[in-house]
């Protein structure tokens, strides 16, 4: 995926996104600011990963669209549940967790650890490789000669 | 607490720091050049690094604030320490970039980076230096508080007197290494924290049966009054996802440390001290899994606590700061030992970070940045003056002055992420973030960041949520609208190569 030339619409994004999150956090919808949260942080690691404008198709799909998926569903999980026990205590648990607090610790903390970091160090030569870096480190050389 | 205790902790804690400044006194001999001492640049490996900007970030309020946080008001904190996710996503977004910075100019601060992206623009640095040194004198002087507080709480002497044993050898062997023994101390520091979390955590569930007795005790302990007339009220709906806050302060304690660690120093400065981009990833994973157990750590204390108090074990909690302390009583001498070494470990930390940043920012970027040209073989020299300088006074301000340290206390995290977002996130990930954009941004910063505490202005944002946070995406905000509205700018190939790595 070439992202080059769509940089400047997801930097308006990004700021778009903060503002919307202020905004929407403020009268009280915070799961929809969180979801557009992962939106804020998805383009960011869109814009990281990308390599002279290309996003790696593999790195995409694992780990940032699987992290996304899992902490979209884990907001909005928590958010279900948080209603639905509301001033009450809840009718079951999720291995002894609050089923509202439960994707927090499965989805939100465990699985994000399992997606980025995990899929980080699986996939680093999606994001760059020994070859990147010797050819990153080369240009350098070449541009300071010529220098 | 008895004597013996007492004397046990006090030469554990001893040993800590005997230990630390060994390291910091060994280290010297490495930081020989400008490079070493203020950013050990391209010097470590993935562990040190990976160690260190876990003991950088997780600070004392780590681990005392924010067991007494969830202990009062549920686990919307949680959000905040369950986010090892943080580093992979900062090191993912930034880390090859900031590397990669090292190699094409001398880079040994945040300043130096600047210059090279902004062509040596001195609003930007100078703006960009005051806002990133409010945010970490305000770190600094939370953790020499609370670690001065601690020891002489403990042992009955004035705090200047713990203050200066402390953090004086501290400021000695942090002025004496810079940035290279300064990181190889917080990695010490970082392990003995580890070790901490895990015999407490296992102490947690051994002790209370797990997750589901703590839910089912403080789903039916109602109102509970102790002997010392405090009273705590439970509910279910203190261990649901939000606790008891309103919603936008779980948004807020998720979006800013998760997004906003790419913008704290503890992790911007580790991405340009490993030897090789290709360590990040490394480093990510022992981040990770060092930062889950001091993360679970504070979230285990605050649970133990809850479950102590609601079975009627303990009486409620005075204050919630005393939840991880009341779960270490509880168990024993041992864990009372780990807890205030932990504790003090992690204060040692996060100060020796903020002082080297702090003071980096202040003797080398502000100078330049103010036209101040000191010659680079004396740069060390004057650093070294200032940093000694710089912890005495903050030693004695931070204990003598209980209002300066609130005021600090609301520079931090946040502020952080307003002033480093729009000149290191915009500004290597985004070509068409110019000089212009970029200036506005941080005055847009520095004013939101000031203005709350203006004596007689009354200024507040017109929204629940926290200053910083909406400082954050104003900041952002005017960036982008200000770059996209202004002349492009032609980037040096050097950079250009940086931009498309």
């Amino acid at each position: 995926m070439n992202v080059s030339k769509s940089k400047d619409l997801i930097a308006v994004l990004i700021a778009a996104l903060w503002i919307a999150c202020i905004v929407i956090g403020t009268v009280g919808s915070h799961v929809v600011a969180m979801v557009l949260g992962v939106g804020l942080m998805f383009l960011h690691l869109i814009l990281g990963v990308a390599k002279n404008g290309v996003v790696s198709k593999k790195f995409l799909i694992y780990p940032i669209l699987i992290w996304a998926v899992l902490w979209i569903v884990s907001f909005v999980l928590s958010g279900y549940y948080a209603d639905l026990f509301a001033n009450t205590a809840p009718t079951f648990t999720i291995l002894g967790f609050h089923p509202s607090f439960a994707p927090t610790i499965f989805l939100y903390w465990i699985g994000g650890q399992l997606t980025l970091n995990l899929g980080h160090y699986l996939l680093q030569d999606e994001w760059l490789s020994e070859k990147d870096w010797e050819d990153f480190c080369a240009e350098v050389r070449t541009l300071e000669e010529v220098k | 607490m008895t004597h013996t205790t007492v004397l046990i902790i006090v030469f554990f804690c001893a040993l800590m720091i005997a230990v630390s400044f060994g390291i910091g006194v060994w280290a010297k001999k490495k930081a020989t050049t400008a490079q070493a001492y203020f950013g050990g640049t391209a010097m470590f490996g993935p562990l040190a690094v990976g160690l260190s900007s876990m003991a950088g970030i997780a600070s004392a309020f780590a681990l005392v604030g924010v067991p007494g946080i969830i202990y009062t008001s549920g686990n919307a904190m949680a959000f905040w320490m369950l986010s090892g996710a943080a580093f992979a996503m900062s090191y993912i977004i930034l880390g090859k970039k900031v590397r990669a910075m090292a190699e094409i100019a001398p880079i040994s601060s945040l300043g130096d980076i600047c210059d090279v992206r902004f062509n040596n623009n001195h609003v930007i640095k100078a703006l960009m230096s005051i806002i990133i040194c409010l945010g970490c004198v305000g770190y600094l002087a939370a953790q020499i508080s609370a670690g001065s507080t601690l020891i002489a709480q403990l042992v009955d002497i004035p705090p200047i007197v713990a203050g200066f044993l402390i953090f004086g050898l501290l400021t000695v062997y942090t002025a004496l290494s810079g940035e290279v023994g300064g990181l190889l101390s917080q990695a010490f520091q970082g392990f003995i924290m580890v070790l901490a979390g895990l015999v407490l955590i296992i102490a947690f569930f051994v002790v209370t049966g797990g997750f589901g007795p703590v839910l089912e005790a403080v789903s039916a302990a109602g109102e509970v009054t102790g002997s010392n007339g405090v009273t705590k009220v439970m509910s279910a709906g203190l261990l649901d996802a939000w606790g008891t806050m309103p919603g936008g302060i779980s948004l807020t304690w998720m979006l800013i440390p998760i997004l906003g660690c790419v913008g704290q120093p503890q992790c911007l400065t580790r991405m340009y001290a490993v030897k090789s981009p290709r360590d990040l990833p490394k480093a990510g994973l022992v981040t990770a899994v060092t930062h889950t157990i001091v993360g679970f750590l504070a979230v285990v204390a605050a649970y133990a606590a809850l479950w102590l108090v609601a079975t009627g074990t303990i009486d409620p909690l005075v204050a919630g700061d005393q939840a991880i302390y009341a779960f270490a009583d509880y168990l024993g001498i041992w864990a009372q030992v780990l807890v205030y070494a932990a504790v003090l470990a992690a204060a040692l930390s996060s100060a020796s970070m903020f002082l080297t940043s702090s003071s980096t920012l202040i003797s080398k970027d502000l100078t330049s940045a103010l036209g101040i040209k000191i010659a680079p073989e004396k740069q060390i020299k004057v650093s070294r003056i200032f940093m000694f300088a710089l912890g005495a006074v903050a030693i004695v301000v931070s204990i003598y002055s209980s209002e300066m340290v609130a005021l600090l206390g609301t520079f931090g995290w946040g502020t952080l992420v307003s002033g480093t977002f729009p000149v290191f996130v915009m500004g290597l990930l985004w070509e068409r973030c110019n000089e212009k954009g970029v200036m506005c941004g941080l005055i847009v910063s520095f004013v939101f960041n000031i203005l709350p505490l203006v004596p007689g202005l009354g200024f507040a944002f017109p929204s629940a949520l926290p200053g910083y946070f909406i400082t954050s995406a104003l900041a952002i905000a005017v960036t982008v609208a200000v770059s996209l509205a202004t002349p492009k700018q032609k980037l040096s190939p050097k950079m250009d190569a940086v931009m498309k790595l």
